[in-house]
């Protein structure tokens, strides 16, 4: 069952991943892009992060991605690319994708699978990924990185307010 | 005790009994549905001084079956510049989120080996809340894959809808969750013992039916829909059983905000009597917050757009935020 659980949601995410790239239409695009989040919540929920798994969804999949289809749903329809694409980025582009996943393939072998058990999420310990555990790893553990990272989202949603307000017609001095 | 799949809950019954209770809930509330449907004409009928409908059955009972019937036996049309998978995966879509959701509402405490509730899940209301989500795509698919102008309006208006609401109704309900301490629903309710969380939340009881109202789009947010000036908004396209998922998502999505209001403000399934009631007590106050919905919808006229979003986000939003703090430092200081 849980092996089940896996392959349909890596399946699930990495196709809608593949599909955000190879499809010709923003707007299926985004919506590729929201399959692969809700299927990477599935993933997560298998992990047993259900706080993330929720957030990711309610996050992400309920605001984020609402906007993106928002704004390419009144675009959209848009069939040829928005720019042509010249010469040298068609072959750096690749070059550098796959230089990337090299360096990902080195970095994943070399530290992250040495950290996996072979126990399985049994031994974790109850509460793990609940909303009070991760409460209580933000609020507590994590304060000030927690607290730094909102005042930053804070900043770039002023400077965005500001970025995009219209100016305001000045006033006629009489 | 089985190991759950997917995440930690307190109380987790054998697979065979998720199987009768996931049959239990899908029996009785799509049972309510053409209840509901039936209730809402006969009372708009009342609220209007006619009778409604009174023909099919006696007084009327038959009167949703017989839509149905007419649903069912309709062409399956597709409108010429309707995008092909997406037009038929949309309707599926908004039903799907709305009965998913039916799963965590509490119906009653572990009573002889049972949990009267479909799971009862750590992260309560942000389940709620991820299906709302999903169910805007069903909306807004809809809408754009009809290939109609009025069905793109419409979605539009209620993406826009949904994303002004949602923000006040989950600070609305954050105010419950810190006096409860905890997201699950079934420790909501439990936590309501002593009061009911309308008497000291009612700023966000009031919060929650306005935008729930809103995400509902239920007169008098109904301008996705809204009829004199979009045909009939997203589902304009739409014809027989197609329309008909709409019309019944709605409904069911009517019935989960009455009972995640119940859950979170009326005490859930708390009430006088012996315990085998507490169904019983769940459901009636479900039901009166339905009957509050036809009751809101006899009564006011449809705003105009500009007042909907202002009134969104210039006078609900502050209000929300304002509740939760005052909520925050009342339940640290006491």
């Amino acid at each position: 069952m849980v092996e089940l659980a896996f392959f349909v949601g890596a399946f699930g995410a990495v196709g809608g991943a593949v599909a955000v790239v190879a499809l010709r239409n923003p707007f299926y695009s985004v919506l590729a892009l929201v399959v692969h989040l809700v299927f990477l919540a599935g993933i997560f929920l298998l992990l047993r992060a259900q706080f993330l798994a929720a957030a990711q969804i309610v996050v992400y999949a309920g605001a984020v991605m609402v906007i993106y289809v928002f704004v390419a749903a009144y675009v959209g329809g848009i069939e040829e690319p928005m720019f042509d694409s010249s010469p040298q980025l068609r072959i750096i582009g690749p070059i550098l994708a796959v230089a990337l996943f090299i360096e990902i393939s080195i970095a994943v072998l070399g530290s992250s699978l040495t950290a996996l058990g072979t126990e399985g999420t049994d031994k974790i310990g109850a509460g793990f990924g609940t909303p009070e555990a991760v409460g209580k790893l933000m609020l507590e553990d994590f304060l000030i990185a927690f607290e730094a990272a909102s005042i930053l989202l804070l900043v770039a949603a002023v400077a965005a307010i500001i970025l995009a307000g219209r100016k305001r017609p000045e006033k006629k001095v009489t | 005790m089985p190991a759950p799949l997917l995440g930690d809950t307190s109380f987790v019954d054998a697979t065979w009994i998720m199987i009768v209770k996931s049959i239990l809930i899908f029996v009785v509330i799509l049972t309510l549905v053409p209840v509901v449907l039936l209730a809402e004409r006969k009372l708009l009928g009342r609220f209007q001084q006619r009778y409604g409908p009174n023909r099919v059955g006696p007084y009327g009972s038959m009167q949703p079956l017989a839509d149905v019937g007419k649903l069912l036996s309709k062409q399956g049309f597709r409108p010429k510049g309707a995008v092909p998978i997406l037009y038929e995966i949309a309707p599926a879509l908004t039903v799907f989120s709305a009965v998913i959701t039916l799963a965590i509402l509490p119906f009653g405490d572990v009573q002889g080996g049972w949990g009267l509730y479909g799971i009862d899940v750590p992260i309560g209301v942000l389940y709620f809340f991820a299906f709302s989500s999903i169910a805007f795509y069903g909306l807004l698919l809809g809408g754009w894959a009809s290939g109609s102008k009025y069905s793109f309006l419409g979605a539009m208006r209620s993406a826009a809808q949904l994303i002004s609401y949602e923000i006040a109704m989950g600070l609305s309900l954050l105010g419950v969750v810190m006096m409860a301490g905890s997201l699950s629903l079934v420790d909501i309710v439990k936590a309501q013992g002593e009061i009911w969380f309308i008497v000291p939340q009612i700023v966000g009881f009031l919060i929650f039916l306005v935008a729930g109202f809103a995400e509902t789009n239920r007169v008098p947010f109904d301008l996705p829909e809204a009829d004199a000036e979009l045909v009939a908004g997203y589902s304009t396209e739409y014809g027989g059983m197609r329309f008909g998922s709409y019309f019944f998502a709605e409904y069911i999505e009517i019935l989960i905000i009455s009972g995640i209001a119940s859950t979170m403000f009326l005490g859930g399934w708390m009430g006088p009597g012996p315990s085998w009631l507490d169904p019983i007590w769940m459901l009636a106050k479900m039901l009166f917050l339905t009957f509050f919905f036809v009751w809101i919808r006899a009564t006011l006229p449809r705003f105009r757009y500009d007042q909907l979003m202002t009134f969104g986000w210039k006078i609900l939003l502050p209000l929300a935020t304002l509740n939760v703090l005052v909520t925050a430092v009342l339940v640290v200081v006491t």
